[in-house]
């Protein structure tokens, strides 16, 4: 952290690699999201168009399995990176459950009921963000699965009967769907639409927030970071 | 007395030769005297003027050419006053008897005169065989013989006739193309189909297009194909009188016929669907035949469906799977997607098609008896999205909540720990 950014009260909170990572994450999620429901609900009229938009069935399908290799060689790099860089092993550390988690979460809807004087002191990563991050992988990484055994059918059936692509398929898509609420819904109220970042997060873009809200909203790695010195 | 009686017989036989010279029956060069004049007409009692000349060179060239004009004009002396109707029947009979049982023959007799006689289709003097490519009646010529009167409105009108547009598709089918266009003798002119003397609208049993006739009737020139169609599902079932059973204009159309390659057609690649669904999709007829349901609206969900919808002619379609003219239901071992020839069927496309490949069901309805495996994941996700979504709105809604007591009881305050 430069004194600059301490002087102007900001810290850190997503490096470069990761700010990398995260769009990437977001270009290819939303690709993947428009030729794949185009083609889950080819019914509809919006689905069409896109379809058309696409350049056809065919060329939705290309433009799907690229987007879908890109997103898997960067959650390939992803993995390397939280397992063995040095940036990335303590971060690892730090968005694993633990049983403060749950205590967390009851204490949070306990204290916007009224009955606990506190809210929860979150470290880097609360049960919000961890939730979010180990949600999408899961997801990520079954819908993948499934995409290869789609993608690969004939390969896929020398193992598998018929009936278990009839799976694949369906949860390939309401994988997908689940997928798509949990960013709209979750991600996106927390990153945006929430009042203590309303209109928006700004670390994904710059990488940094302010002390501040860190202070409010993380205090113990605000804390922390007091500790070490950088703030 | 023998001499009187001798005279008697000699007057009697100059009178009787006398007579029979006045009564001789005219050649046709006596009638062309009158005849040959190109002028020679009769003013009709409705104003129209009918010609009465005929052309010598024209009649000589025609099939009667080389008879005389009293083989048919059979009261023709000369002069003479307004002869008798000529009856084609008299060396033409199995024709004529014909004609007399046909819409055409029917109306005649009643007196109608809008319907067309013999030489409304074969001419008058200039009657030519069928064979002769100038000929009313050759191949190439019949359509526009038919036409005459099957292009006019005020007779569609008048015997509630298909319209011009069912005419005019014809000229654009793939028969009237290939006779149109490329002058073939092979293709399909209106009497192939519809017979000549003895034409009869398709709804009566005796009719060449009625739909029990209509197989044997394609087949006379489409013979390979009726063999396979009469081995079909869709065949059997249609000389066993059931009357759902599909004939060959039920997919192909009947003026409208195209080729497979043509995107009009009913049976094109892409239209193919959609023209087995107009049976295949009907409750009543699954139903009757205890077929499967949904057998439309689950295979345009599937990516076979998907992609033929969208152009892509190498995906899937009905007759890719099922066959054509040699449907065979699933349940016979010789059909092509009976559960022991899957393989070697999706072999056609997808050439490392395996066992496995008949391990499960192919474009049936979700429902637990028929997919439970995809029915249970789709309950599953149902239930787990809306759970999600449900407890999402509740952790927001509770988070607003709490933010609005809180201000509410410490607005002087200002800020406060949490926000």
């Amino acid at each position: 952290m430069s004194h600059a950014d301490l002087a102007a009260g900001k810290v850190i909170r997503m490096s470069l690699l990761f700010r990398i990572q995260h769009l990437l994450l977001t270009v290819l999620l939303t690709v993947l999201a428009v030729t794949g429901f185009a083609l889950m609900y080819h019914g509809n009229s919006l689905a069409q168009w896109l379809i058309r938009l696409e350049g056809g069935v065919q060329n939705r399908g290309i433009v799907h399995r690229v987007a879908a290799v890109l997103l898997m060689a960067n959650l390939v790099y992803h993995a390397f990176y939280m397992l063995f860089s040095r940036e990335g092993k303590p971060e690892l550390r730090q968005l694993f459950f633990t049983k403060r988690d749950f205590d967390d979460f009851f204490q949070s809807l306990r204290y916007n009921l009224g009955t606990a004087k506190e809210y929860p002191r979150f470290g880097k990563y609360g049960y919000k963000e961890k939730f979010q991050y180990w949600g999408a992988t899961g997801g990520v990484l079954l819908i993948a699965m499934s995409g290869f055994m789609l993608w690969a059918e004939e390969f896929s059936m020398l193992f598998f009967p018929k009936f278990v692509l009839d799976l694949a398929l369906i949860i390939h898509g309401y994988q997908g769907l689940l997928g798509f609420v949990l960013l709209y819904l979750w991600h996106i109220y927390n990153v945006h639409l929430h009042p203590s970042v309303f209109p928006m997060n700004p670390s994904w873009i710059t990488g940094k927030v302010s002390a501040e809200w860190l202070r409010r909203e993380h205090p113990l790695e605000y804390e922390k970071l007091k500790g070490e010195g950088l703030l | 007395m023998i001499r009187h009686y001798l005279a008697a017989v000699l007057a009697a036989t100059v009178l009787l030769s006398a007579g029979i010279a006045g009564a001789v029956l005219p050649g046709v060069g006596e009638c062309l005297e009158c005849h040959g004049d190109t002028t020679m007409e009769e003013t009709l009692p409705d104003g129209r003027t009918l010609s009465l000349s005929v052309d010598l060179q024209t009649y000589r060239a025609s099939v009667h050419g080389g008879g005389a004009c009293v083989t048919c004009h059979v009261d023709a002396k000369a002069p003479h006053e307004r002869l008798k109707k000529v009856s084609c029947g008299r060396c033409h009979g199995d024709a004529e008897k014909s004609y007399w049982g046909s819409s055409h023959g029917k109306l005649h007799a009643k007196g109608v005169t809008d319907v067309p006689a013999c030489h409304d289709c074969h001419g008058k003097h200039d009657i030519r065989k069928s064979m002769d490519p100038s000929a009313r009646t050759f191949r190439l010529n019949i359509v526009a013989t038919c036409l005459r009167c099957h292009k006019d409105q005020a007779l569609e009108r008048k015997y509630d006739l298909p319209d011009r547009e069912v005419m005019a598709a014809y000229e654009h089918s793939v028969h009237g193309m290939a006779s149109k266009k490329s002058g073939l003798l092979g293709s399909a002119v209106c009497v192939d189909c519809h017979g000549n003397h003895e034409i009869l609208p398709g709804d009566q049993p005796r009719s060449a297009t009625h739909r029990q006739n209509i197989p044997t009737m394609c087949g006379k020139c489409h013979p390979g194909i009726l063999e396979q169609y009469d081995e079909s599902v869709h065949g059997k079932g249609m000389r066993a009188g059931i009357a759902e059973s599909p004939v060959c204009t039920d997919c192909h159309g009947e003026h409208t016929i195209a080729k497979i390659g043509d995107p009009s057609s009913s049976v094109s690649h892409r239209n193919l669907p959609k023209t087995c669904s107009a049976c295949h999709d009907k409750e009543a007829i699954s139903t009757r035949y205890a077929l499967p349901k949904k057998r439309f609206s689950s295979y345009m969900d599937s990516f076979h469906g998907i992609a033929v919808e969208y152009g892509m002619t190498k995906a899937a379609n009905c007759a890719s799977c099922h066959g054509v003219h040699d449907i065979l239901p699933a349940s016979d071992p010789a059909s092509s997607v009976n559960k022991a020839n899957l393989p070697r069927t999706c072999g056609k496309c997808h050439p490392k098609a395996g066992p496995n490949f008949a391990k499960g069901d192919v474009h049936v309805e979700v429902s637990p008896k028929k997919a439970m495996g995809v029915f249970a994941v789709r309950i599953f996700y149902t239930i787990f999205i809306g759970a999600l979504v449900i407890l999402f709105v509740l952790h927001l809604g509770l988070e607003l909540y709490g933010r609005w007591n809180r201000r509410k009881e410490k607005s002087p305050l200002g800020k406060e720990g949490q926000s």
